[in-house]
This record gives C-alpha cells, structure tokens and sequence, in this order.
C-alpha cells in the first residue's frame, strides 16, 4: 500500500512499458523484414513473449533488495531479529503486497493495451493454464533471488551495484532481452543449466506455445521448483553465514 | 570573463575532491557497480551480437556500423554519467529541503548543484566506448582526418548537450511533481533506444525521436556523417543546434523550478 501515496509514478511506469513494446514491435518487425519465421518463432509471437517479459519484469519489481539494504545499513533489521517471525517470510510477504498492487495498477492495464491497440492474438490450450502456476514458481525465484542480493549488503553495505547487476544479468540470460531460441545453440544450452530462464522463459514458452503435451508442462513446473528449492535451501545458509557480519552503529 | 573561469574551475576541484573522499569508504560497492555498469553496457552488444547472428542485416545496417552507433553513444552520454549524475539526487533534495542550501553560495547554482557529484564509475564505460569506437571504425576501415576530427568533437559535444538537457528538464520536474523519478527514469530508458536506425521507427516514434525527445541526435544522425558519409540527409546539419537550442531550453526551465520552490517550511 504504501507504493499507491506515488500514484502518478504508476502512469509513468505503464508509459514506459508501453514505449518499450511500441520500440520492441518496430525493432523485431525490421529483424524480421520478409521472413515469416525465425528460429521457430514467429513474429507474432516473438512479439508477445518479448511484450509479456517487461510486463513480468514491472510485476516482480518488489525492491524488496533495497529494502533489506537500507534495513541492515540504519539498522532497523535487529527489530525483525528479536520477532519470533522469519526475516525472509516476512520480506517475502510485503514483496507479494507489491506485487498484487502492481498486477492491478501496470500490468492489467498493459494487457488490456496489448490486447486492444496492439491487437496481438494468442493461441489458446492447456499451457495457458499453467501460466499462473508457473508465474507463482516465478515469483518464488525472483524474491529468494532479491533476497540474497539483499543479504549481501551484510558484506558490501550498499545495494545499489549489486542490484543494477543483478537486474542486467536477470534480463540478458532469462530471455526477456532476447527470446531464449534466438540465442546460439551452444550457448542456449549452457542458459538453459542457470535458473535465469526458470523465471521468464518457462512461463513465456507457455504461453506462445500452449499446445504441447501436458507431460512437457509438468517438467518445466519441476524444473522450476527444483530451481525454488535449491536457491531457498542457499539462501538460508548464506543468510546465518552472512548475519555475523553485522556491526550496527552502537552494538 | 578568464579570471571568473578560472575561479569556477579551481571552485570545480575542490568541490568534487571532496566528494570522491567521501565516496571511498564505499570501496566494495564502488567495485560492484563498476563491474555492474560495465555489465549492462556489454549486454547492448551482447543483444546487437545475438540479432545479428539470426539476420545478417538490420533494415541495411551492418553489425560493426551499429557497434559504431554504439560507442558514439557510449561516448555521448558519458559525460551526463559521470559530471552531471547528482540531477538523479534533485528529487531527495527538493524532498527533504535540502536543497535550500545551494541559494546561499555566491556561486552559480547549477554549476555548484552539478559540482558536487562526480561519477567515477562511469569512467569505465568511457573506456568501453573508446575500446568499441576504435574497433569499430578500424572493422570499417574508417579514415580519419583533421577536418573529420573537427567534425566527430562538435558532434559528439552536441549530442552531449542534448542527452543532459533532456536529464536536466527530467529532473527539474521534480520542483512541481515532487517525485522526479519516473520522468527521469522514463527518459533514461528512452535513450536506450538511440543506439539502433532511426530508420526502423516509424511514424510516430520517428517524429517523437526526431523532434521531441530528439535521442537521435545521441548517435544515430551524427553518426552517418562518418560511416554513410554518402546517405547525409539534411536533418544532421541540425545537430549542433538542437545541442544549442535544447541546452537553452533545460536552463530555462532549471531556473524556472528553482525559483519557484518554496522550501519544505521547516
């Protein structure tokens, strides 16, 4: 709630998406030029997985990161450790407060835009019920991920590089940058071993191609939560490493 | 007129040699966000190698004549990076009244304003941008002689000027709204999209790009004085005064918003 006190800067983020699927639109028409598919992608659907990528990236952007930073450098953090409650739930939980405001304030109004100005159509089939699932398990990674860059600051004490870098090396390797098919074949291979695909990629392909065997969906929802569990089981290890490090003004 | 120069130029140190003692207790963070910047820009040509290994082509445009795009841009914005980097604080200061301070000095408020930061992460990214133009133009099999050099210098400062006048309108809204930081962020992300032809944005882009939000001044029309010298459109004999005309336009407004803030009344 509290993001809703700035409200015209929810204008100004939509008006940024939208920028960026107009440039996005123009750009991949002019890669495309003459030819009907690239890369088993056509452009309707280069389009639409690239349009839904931003709007993804604008819903998971939680700031959650700097938060934990500004907690451990004022250090506020030691009211959440005296709590009888979990530090990462409770960063998690306001995340998801952030989250369902930006679903309702940026990203319907996006797919409505998308839907009607854009006039992008979408084949329908099972994946398509998947999607919410798989934006879950998204979610999921994208917090635990902030979380731990979050952490870090224990370390670094400022947040700002780590997060810029975390934001760049998310977007590039996860295919919202670039559709991951586009990507060489030797290097798409070694992209598809990191998580960074689990979070856009996975839920995108669903969408784009909502026709395949249910027996694919429920692989790529596995791949996703063994990525959950393996980035949660590092992230409360690196959290008790971490919390020794902390020296506050005072203690 | 020298002596007051000199003044400001000495005035100009002092100030920013303070700053970069302060900022050296971060020196983790410093390493990172060198590291992160350096990242993002890599990403660019990462995107521009990526497209251009699926198409051969970008609406005619070869890949090492829009890596040379690029690091004019790289070089364009550079000083907006590193010099002018505290109009991103313009909102907090507005916001919390601090920035009642800066009418009290008997200095030019904009220069003592711009004075105080200096973004020596940014100097990486200068490096970047010389290491991508040389191998650019030298992949081109680019010429260059003293009258070319003359050009690319009134270039590259008139493209400077248009990318820290469009910041500096950016920020100076927050003297109205408030909260500058979506503005500026929005017209941070556009420059983003000088690297690419202007040529593929049609209709309404092309007019916003060209005219209004003119990034395409950043790099794309000056860069075809070198790499198309034969396609030259008229549009480039602009340049140099949009960088005048636009640098005119964000003092104005910087001058209005500073003299209609009221403080916080505290």
């Amino acid at each position: 709630m509290a993001g809703l006190a700035y409200r015209s800067g929810y204008f100004f983020t939509i008006a940024n998406n939208l920028i960026y699927m107009g440039i996005a639109f123009y750009l991949w028409q002019s890669i495309y030029g003459s030819r009907e598919i690239i890369r088993g992608m056509t452009f309707n659907q280069t389009f639409l997985y690239l349009s839904l990528a931003s709007s993804i990236f604008v819903l998971f952007q939680t700031w959650s990161d700097w938060e934990i930073g500004f907690q451990i450098n004022d250090g506020s953090i030691i009211t959440w450790m005296i709590k009888p409650l979990n530090y990462q739930f409770s960063i998690m939980a306001s995340a998801l407060g952030f989250v369902l405001t930006n679903l309702l304030t940026i990203t319907i109004p996006t797919i409505i835009f998308l839907v009607f100005v854009f006039k992008v159509t979408f084949a329908t089939g099972p994946g398509l019920i998947f999607f919410p699932l798989a934006l879950v398990f998204s979610f999921l990674l994208t917090s635990t991920i902030d979380y731990i860059v979050g952490i870090t600051c224990f370390y670094t004490e400022s947040v700002w590089g780590l997060s810029i870098t975390k934001d760049v090396i998310i977007t590039f390797l996860s295919g919202s940058l670039i559709p991951l098919p586009f990507f060489p074949e030797n290097i798409r291979s070694i992209l598809e071993f990191l998580p960074f695909q689990a979070i856009y990629h996975i839920p995108l392909n669903m969408v784009i191609e909502p026709n395949q065997p249910t027996s694919e969906y429920l692989t790529m929802i596995g791949i996703q939560l063994v990525w959950v569990i393996i980035l949660f089981v590092l992230s409360r290890q690196y959290y008790n490493k971490a919390v020794k490090k902390l020296r506050i003004a005072g203690g | 007129m020298i002596d007051t120069l000199k003044f400001y130029f000495r005035i100009y140190f002092q100030i920013e040699a303070q700053y970069i003692k302060s900022r050296m207790q971060y020196r983790d963070d410093f390493i990172i966000s060198t590291i992160g910047m350096l990242f993002s820009s890599l990403t660019t040509v990462g995107v521009f190698w990526v497209i251009f290994d699926t198409v051969p082509e970008l609406d005619g445009w070869s890949l090492n004549e829009i890596i040379f795009i690029y690091s004019f841009y790289l070089l364009a914005t550079n000083p907006m990076q590193t010099l002018f980097d505290h109009f991103w604080q313009l909102r907090i200061h507005v916001l919390k009244g601090t920035f009642i301070k800066y009418y009290f000095r008997p200095l030019n408020m904009m220069f003592y304003y711009v004075s105080e930061m200096f973004d020596v992460k940014g100097i990486m990214q200068l490096f970047l941008g010389i290491a991508l133009f040389v191998y650019s133009s030298n992949s081109l099999g680019l010429v260059w002689n003293l009258k070319q050099l003359i050009y690319l210098i009134i270039l590259l400062l008139s493209a400077s000027l248009v990318i820290i006048s469009i910041m500096i309108v950016a920020a100076s809204a927050s003297f109205w709204i408030y909260n500058s930081f979506p503005v500026m962020d929005l017209a941070w992300r556009l420059r983003e999209y000088a690297p690419y032809p202007m040529s593929i944005y049609k209709g309404f882009f092309q007019i916003l790009f060209t005219y209004v939000i003119p990034i395409g001044f950043i790099s794309f029309y000056p860069s075809q004085v070198f790499i198309r010298p034969e396609e030259l459109t008229p549009i480039i004999f602009l340049s140099p005064a949009m960088g005048i005309i636009f640098s005119f336009i964000a003092y104005r407004v910087w001058t209005a918003g500073v003299n209609s803030y009221t403080g916080t009344g505290s």
